[in-house]
C-alpha cells in the first residue's frame, strides 16, 4: 500500500520509512488486541459521549494515514507540510480542532436563526439558504496555534506541529453579507457573533460562540458554507453548515452554525475572553494572560515548505525541486524568498498567481544538486505591505500566530 | 486500515497516568470529564498559567468547587511545571504512591474509574449524590445487580436526561463492589 497523498514516489526512503514505522506500531497494538486497548482508554479516561455525537474513530476513518491525532477529547490533529504539497487541500488533509464533541446534525431539519440587532430576524431552513446566489472560493482556514510546538518554551495548548493546523480547501456557500442585508442590519451595530451547534461532554459546558467586526463580516468572501471541495461538508468540519471567514483564525470560522446575532459590540464569551487573545506587547514565558490582551483576528504573513519533506535524500547531480504555500491573513504574498544553504544566501522563487482572492499562492523552485551532504532549505514569505516572515515569532502565553521561517533538512548523497 | 488506525492512535494517546501527589486522584476525576488525561500530562506551565487554564475550564463548565480548584491547581503547579518537581514534591508524590495502593478497594476503583469526577457522597455534582442513590434504592433487592449492569453500560434517565458514560473496562465483582458501596452511603 502506498500512501495516497504523499507526493513523490512511495518508495523513496523517508515515505517508506514512515509507512513501516506506522505498520509496526498498527501489528504492536493489534497484537495487544483492540479489546484491550478499547479497555485502557476506558480505564485511563471513561470516553463521555452524550447522545446525537458522531465517535472520533468515524470521524477519522477517511483521513490521511498520515494525519497524527493530538487529542481525542476534543478532538485535534492535522498533517505536517510535507503531507500538503497541494494546490488545494483535500478533505481527508485537513486539519480538525473542535472545542467540543462532533455534533451528528439532521441537514433537513437545520435552520439558520438570524436574530439581535436586525430590521428582520430570520429563521432559514438549509433548503431555502441554498436557493440564495452561492459562489464556491478556495479560502485560507487556520487554527490560532497553528505550528504552537515551535513555541520555546512550550506554550499551552494542543502541541500543533511547527507546520500543522492549516488548510485551503474549496468553499461553496452564500455571502454572509446577503444573509445580514436581507436581515436589514441597524445603523451603529459592530459585530456579529456566531454560535455552533457541537456539544459539550458536560451539560454545563456553554456554547461555542464567537463575534467579528462588521467589516469583515461584510467583506463579500466571509460566507456561511455548505460545500467543500465539490461536495457537502465532512460531519467533522460542520456539516450540514458552517461560518469561513477567509484568512482569520479558525475559531472565527465556527462549524454547525445555527445562529447568527448582530451586536453593538464584541461578543462577551468564554471563547472571546478566555482563550484566541494575545498580549498588546510582549510578556514573559510563564506570565498570566495580561488583562488589556486583544483578539486574535487575522493571520500575519506565513509560509510552509511542502516538498522536499524532512529527511529526504537525494542523489548528487540530480534536480531539487522545492515547492511549498505562502499566505498572509487579509493581504496578498508580495514575493517567497528561498535559501538552500540554511540562509546564507537568498533567491526568489516562482509565485503561482492566487487561485482566489484568500487562497495561498504556491511557490516553486528548481536547482541542480551540486555537492553532498546535509543542505537546509528556508522559505522567507513577504507580503504586499512589506511584512516579513520573522526568524522567530514571538512568544505568548497560549502560543498563537507561529509565522516564523520554516525550515526543511534534505541529504544529497553520492551516486 | 484508515478507521483501525485512527481508533488505535486514538486509544494509544491516553495511558500514561498522572504523577502520584496530593490531589492527583482529584485531577484526574475532574480532568477526564472532558480530556483524556493525557492534555494534563503533556503539559508544562507556571502556577500563574495553571491559574489561568483552571479559570478557563470553569468557564468552559467543568464541575468545580472553589476548594476543588485550590487543590487541583496546587496539585498541577507542583507537577506540571517547566522546572519538575521540587525534592519535597517528589518525595510526597513518594508517600502518595504508596498511599494509592494501599488504599481500600472501593477507593481505588472510584479514583480509576474517575467516579468522582460527576459524584460525590453529599452533593448532586453532574450525576446524583451517592447518598440520594442509596435512599433511592434502599428498599429494592433487585437495585444492586441493575445498578451495576448500569454501571458497565452506561444509562440515561433515572437522574436526568445528563447521560452516564458506559464504563466497559469494570469486571462484574468490581462494579457489585462499588454498588454495594453506594447503597451504604445513606
Amino acid at each position: 500500500m502506498t500512501n495516497p497523498i504523499r507526493p513523490i514516489d512511495p518508495d523513496s526512503p523517508p515515505a517508506r520509512r514512515e509507512f513501516l514505522a506506522r505498520v509496526a506500531t498498527l501489528g504492536a497494538l493489534a497484537a495487544a488486541g483492540s479489546g484491550i486497548a478499547r479497555r485502557a482508554l476506558a480505564q485511563a479516561a471513561p470516553p463521555v459521549d452524550p447522545p446525537g455525537t458522531v465517535p472520533n474513530a468515524q470521524v477519522l476513518a477517511p483521513k490521511s494515514q498520515a494525519f497524527t491525532v493530538y487529542s481525542a477529547r476534543p478532538l485535534t490533529g492535522s498533517v505536517t507540510a510535507e503531507y500538503q504539497d497541494f494546490d488545494v487541500t483535500p478533505n481527508d488533509a485537513m486539519f480538525i480542532r473542535n472545542n467540543l464533541l462532533t455534533p451528528d446534525l439532521d441537514a433537513s431539519k437545520h435552520v439558520l436563526r438570524v436574530r439581535g440587532l436586525v430590521d428582520r430576524p430570520l429563521e432559514i431552513p438549509l433548503a431555502e439558504l441554498k436557493k440564495m446566489p452561492s459562489f464556491t472560493t478556495q479560502a485560507m482556514v487556520e487554527c490560532a496555534g497553528s505550528g504552537r510546538s515551535a513555541f520555546e518554551p512550550r506554550a499551552t495548548g494542543t502541541p500543533w506541529a511547527p507546520t500543522g493546523g492549516m488548510g485551503c480547501p474549496q468553499w461553496t456557500g452564500v455571502s454572509l453579507g446577503d444573509i445580514l442585508k436581507r436581515a436589514g442590519v441597524k445603523p451603529g451595530t459592530g459585530h456579529v457573533a456566531f454560535s455552533g451547534d457541537d456539544i459539550g461532554a458536560v451539560p454545563t459546558a456553554p456554547k461555542v460562540i464567537r463575534s467579528i467586526p462588521m467589516s469583515k463580516a461584510m467583506e463579500r468572501h466571509t460566507m456561511v458554507a455548505w460545500g467543500m471541495n465539490g461536495g457537502d461538508l465532512p460531519k467533522v468540519h460542520g456539516y450540514p453548515l458552517r461560518v469561513v471567514v477567509p484568512g482569520w483564525v479558525g475559531s472565527a470560522s465556527i462549524k454547525w452554525v445555527s445562529g447568527i446575532e448582530v451586536l453593538d459590540a464584541p461578543f462577551k464569551g468564554t471563547y472571546m475572553d478566555d482563550s484566541y487573545r494575545i498580549p498588546r506587547t510582549p510578556v514573559a514565558p510563564g506570565s498570566k494572560l495580561p488583562a488589556d490582551a486583544v483578539t486574535t483576528e487575522a493571520w500575519p504573513v506565513k509560509s510552509i515548505i511542502t516538498l522536499p519533506g524532512p529527511g529526504d535524500r537525494y542523489k548528487l547531480g540530480g534536480l531539487l525541486i522545492v515547492r511549498g504555500s505562502a499566505w498572509a491573513g487579509d493581504y496578498d504574498i508580495e514575493r517567497v524568498d528561498l535559501s538552500l544553504d540554511g540562509g546564507a544566501t537568498w533567491q526568489p522563487a516562482n509565485l503561482t498567481p492566487r487561485a482566489d482572492r484568500y487562497a495561498w499562492r504556491r511557490f516553486r523552485l528548481e536547482a541542480p544538486l551540486t555537492r553532498t551532504g546535509e543542505l537546509t532549505i528556508l522559505a522567507r514569505a513577504t507580503d504586499e505591505r512589506g511584512n516579513t516572515q520573522p526568524i522567530t515569532s514571538t512568544w505568548n502565553p497560549l502560543g498563537y500566530f507561529w509565522n516564523a521561517i520554516p525550515r526543511v533538512g534534505i541529504v544529497v548523497e553520492k551516486v | 486500515m484508515g478507521a483501525a488506525f485512527a481508533a488505535l492512535a486514538v486509544s494509544a494517546i491516553a495511558q500514561e497516568p498522572l504523577v502520584p501527589g496530593p490531589g492527583a486522584d482529584l485531577t484526574q476525576a475532574k480532568c477526564v470529564v472532558c480530556h483524556e488525561i493525557q492534555h494534563v500530562v503533556r503539559s508544562r506551565q507556571s502556577r500563574a498559567e495553571w491559574e489561568d487554564t483552571m479559570q478557563r475550564m470553569v468557564k468552559r463548565g467543568a464541575p468545580l468547587t472553589p476548594d476543588e480548584i485550590r487543590v487541583i491547581t496546587d496539585y498541577l503547579a507542583t507537577y506540571y511545571n517547566r522546572e519538575g518537581p521540587s525534592a519535597a514534591a517528589q518525595a510526597a508524590s513518594a508517600q502518595a504512591a504508596v498511599a494509592q495502593a494501599q488504599a481500600d478497594p472501593v477507593t481505588q476503583l472510584l479514583n480509576r474509574n474517575a467516579c468522582l469526577g460527576c459524584h460525590a457522597v453529599e452533593k448532586p455534582v453532574v450525576g446524583p449524590a451517592f447518598r440520594e442513590v442509596a435512599t433511592r434504592y434502599k428498599s429494592d433487592a433487585a437495585a444492586p445487580a441493575r445498578l451495576a449492569k448500569k454501571l458497565k453500560d452506561g444509562g440515561q434517565g433515572a437522574w436526568g436526561q445528563v447521560p452516564m458514560p458506559p464504563n466497559p473496562g469494570l469486571t462484574d465483582a468490581d462494579a457489585r463492589l462499588i454498588v454495594e458501596w453506594v447503597l451504604t452511603r445513606e
